[in-house]
């Protein structure tokens, strides 16, 4: 069967234009739009890289922004989870913000510890203050993180 | 977990980035003999062949052996795994090296057997009362300090839907996510087994990744992760399934996910791929459950599911619309002058806020500017807009919307789940039925292993989506009293998938294997095909989805003049689906074979399949053909049946 079903495979690459391109990952360090990841155009792409479950190249989704090159906010400094999860987030979270509410920021409400009956207090409040925590197009997790703990 | 060549991912998060690396188990022997409890060990041993250990259920889980003619046979395929020399074939002298590797002296606890197959030392130091005071190392700080950032106290399988527009992932994968109680789901981490190469050349990867020439492991990442890469930039609809285990097991699930830190295992895309080996991992956590040894052949996620529903493991699941779902919802609540206003904020930074038309209400301001901002990220993953526009349009968007306050519940209709992906059918098909063409009946006989046909019933799968995979046509001709093979589709892949306002994707299709062409004769001779096809489709109320295509064809074989045709043409149709009863598939196809054996081909089809419950159904086909001058009328009744 795998035999059959490999040569069955190969058919199909015979038969359509066999290039492949991989553009790379962007890694714009810790603002908006930095974890996001490009999706790949090409219906051969599509056809070979999810039809084998692999890991080859923008297949794998990698976290390559982080808070490597990020200046770590005070108060949060020793949560390295809120920090993380910020940065690695930073989109779907601004959207969750502006919004005020969604699962994104629930879980910045549960990692820190903002108490239940709290929360949509704490929601609005961050809403309201969007301009403040989202200060520019430029923005970096670590503005935000501390732009946030300076609302709490 | 494990970091792959070239691929620069960090394990943030999740930071289990304990590289293990192997021990030196051998050492000389008068060195270990002074410091081991040497009456013990005999002791231990002696336990364990009473006890006929190694002949334990348990022991052939955790070790990954299966039955073979000759007795049994690890799939792992590191030797970093095995104690014994001859440990991949033999569980008794391998649980025997184990015991006895687990009294060796260690320099460090983290890199001792103990703490290396920690999985085995829990089982084995259960089951045989072992005493930790005895032993040099007596537990695993490693595996306490991963459990401790992990603090597991549930489990999901989670699997991603196919991705928009292409039908072969509908394949699919499957991964586990394990939860800390009150902490929100997006903060779980996923196990999943994956190939791992620096590979770049597609082709290359497909082939060797299903003949095993890649190793595989198990990595663990966030699971926002994950979901950003299935949801936000590959837009696949996500199943959750909540997994019944008890924390015990799932330590025991966690224990062997740790064994098995950079092991690894050859992986075959189609039986030992991600699914084959979450089923390691559910037999580790729960020994009653049997699901590798019912694996024949190969295994595809989607079964898997079922599979393991079949043990009791799951039960309900939990939907996780996609980004493109999420944009299509918001969409089909807004009239069009919103939704004309989110594509505007979306792709030009000229214009106002949507609060400046007043017709809106301000509900539906609100969805406006979600969609306009769900749909810029699209865009952006998409590589449509550039970064820094990119940030600033969404800023700028986002900055208008929390100014419109939170939106009180239930203002937004809820997505409605589709049908869960267990719930449709199988995806094994047997087909018998009866046909007439020309002048003379026939029976038809077709098999295919895998996996959803455009006439399927689409509940549980993607809409407009076909895979097919080696389909098998056969027919018994009563006049001369002769089987035929009629035709076989090495692989048929059809997307339909339709446009709007805000995708514009391009439908395809490629179809290639042995088909039978009118050529004039008796004999209808058969000839290697290879049809593929571009074009567009769209949504209608009326007609369901309409679609024309441009098409190529190749056609070779012995009978054809020159041993070949090609040419070109065109197809059109629609694929109407009536309340999950039934559906309605006419089209016409019209091909112009002017290279080689030059003829023109015309078809108009019209299909119609009934599904009697989610594995049965009953097709009716009617195709009248036109090869050069002469007609042909064909006409086919089958019963399906989905196992």
């Amino acid at each position: 069967m795998k035999r059959f079903m490999a040569a069955a495979a190969l058919v199909v690459f015979l038969a359509l234009p066999a290039t492949v391109c991989l553009a790379g990952q962007s890694n714009t360090g810790c603002g908006l739009g930095s974890v996001i990841f490009k999706g790949q155009e090409g219906l051969l792409f599509q056809v070979l890289a999810v039809t084998t479950n692999g890991t080859f190249g923008n297949q794998t989704f990698g976290i390559t922004s982080g808070t490597l090159n990020c200046a770590q906010p005070s108060r949060f400094a020793s949560n390295e989870r809120i920090n993380t999860y910020v940065s690695e987030n930073m989109d779907n979270l601004a959207n969750d913000i502006a919004r005020g509410q969604g699962e994104y920021l629930n879980t910045l409400a549960v990692l820190m510890d903002v108490p239940e009956g709290s929360r949509t207090a704490f929601y609005t409040t961050l809403q309201g203050n969007f301009s403040r925590i989202y200060t520019s197009s430029s923005v970096t997790s670590t503005d935000v993180v501390r732009n946030i703990e300076a609302l709490m | 977990m494990r970091i792959g060549p070239g691929r620069g991912y960090r394990c943030s998060a999740c930071c289990i980035s304990f590289f293990l690396f192997y021990c030196n188990l051998f050492l000389p022997g008068d060195l270990q003999a002074h410091a081991q409890d040497l009456p013990y060990l005999e002791e231990v041993l002696g336990r364990a062949r009473i006890q006929r250990l190694h002949e334990d259920r348990y022991w052939h889980v955790l070790m990954h052996y299966e039955k073979n003619m000759f007795g049994v046979k690890s799939r792992i395929d590191d030797p970093k795994f095995f104690l014994a020399p001859d440990g991949k074939t033999n569980p008794a002298s391998e649980l025997d090296a184990t015991i006895r590797a687990f009294f060796a002296p260690a320099e460090d606890a983290s890199t001792s057997p103990v703490c290396r197959f920690a999985a085995r030392y829990e089982w084995i130091s259960q089951r045989l009362n072992l005493d930790p005071a005895r032993l040099p190392v007596a537990g695993c700080t490693p595996f306490r300090d991963f459990m401790d950032r992990l603090k597991p106290e549930s489990a999901t399988l989670v699997f991603p839907m196919a991705h928009l527009n292409s039908p072969a992932s509908m394949y699919g994968h499957t991964l586990i996510i394990v939860e800390a109680a009150k902490a929100s789901k997006l903060l779980a981490h996923s196990i999943s087994y994956s190939a791992v190469t620096g590979e770049t050349f597609g082709p290359a990867f497909a082939v060797k990744s299903m003949i095993g020439l890649y190793p595989g492991y198990f990595s663990v990442l966030p699971y926002y992760a994950k979901l950003q890469e299935y949801s936000d930039v590959d837009h696949r609809d996500i199943w959750e399934y909540p997994l019944n285990l008890s924390e015990a097991e799932i330590r025991r699930m966690m224990l062997h996910v740790h064994e098995l830190d950079s092991i690894a295992s050859d992986y075959y895309f189609f039986d030992e791929n991600c699914s084959f080996l979450l089923f390691t991992l559910l037999e580790a956590a729960r020994p009653t459950v049997a699901l590798t040894e019912k694996v024949h052949g190969w295994v595809i996620p989607l079964d898997s599911i079922r599979m393991i529903r079949d043990q009791g493991l799951v039960s309900d699941a939990v939907y996780r619309p996609s980004r493109t779902t999420k944009i299509r919802h918001l969409a089909s609540c807004l009239p069009e002058n919103g939704q004309d206003w989110a594509l505007e904020l979306a792709t030009s930074d000229t214009g106002d806020s949507p609060s400046a038309d007043r017709t809106l209400s301000l509900r539906e301001q609100r969805m406006t500017l979600d969609l306009a901002s769900e749909y810029l990220q699209y865009l952006y993953t998409k590589d449509e807009v550039p970064v820094e526009t990119y940030q600033g349009r969404l800023l700028r968007i986002l900055q208008a919307r929390s100014r419109l306050g939170t939106s009180p519940e239930d203002e937004i209709p809820k997505i409605q789940p589709p049908v869960q992906p267990d719930r449709g059918h199988r995806s094994n098909r047997v087909a018998f039925g009866l046909g007439y063409a020309g002048d003379s009946w026939f029976s038809e006989f077709r098999i295919r292993p895998a996996y959803h046909h455009l006439m399927d019933s689409d509940d549980g799968y993607v809409e407009g989506a076909h895979l097919v995979f080696a389909d098998v046509i056969l027919r018994y001709h009563a006049r001369d009293d002769k089987v035929m093979l009629e035709g076989l589709d090495l692989i048929d892949i059809c997307s339909l998938s339709p446009r709007d306002r805000f995708f514009h994707p391009v439908s395809w299709k490629i179809t290639t294997g042995f088909t039978r062409v009118e050529r004039g004769g008796e004999e209808r001779p058969m000839v290697y095909e290879v049809n593929p096809g571009v074009g567009l489709s769209m949504k209608t109320e009326t007609l369901g989805l309409l679609y024309v295509m441009a098409e190529a064809g190749l056609l070779a074989g012995g009978v054809l003049e020159d041993n070949y045709s090609a040419g070109a043409g065109g197809s059109a149709g629609f694929v109407r689906s009536f309340h999950g009863f039934c559906k309605l598939h006419g089209s016409v196809r019209d091909l112009y074979y002017g290279l080689g054996d030059g003829f023109n081909a015309f078809e108009a089809s019209l299909q119609q399949s009934f599904f009697l419950g989610p594995d049965r159904s009953v097709s009716l086909g009617i195709a009248r053909r036109k090869t050069d001058s002469c007609y042909h009328t064909e006409a086919t009744l089958m019963g399906n049946l989905f196992f």
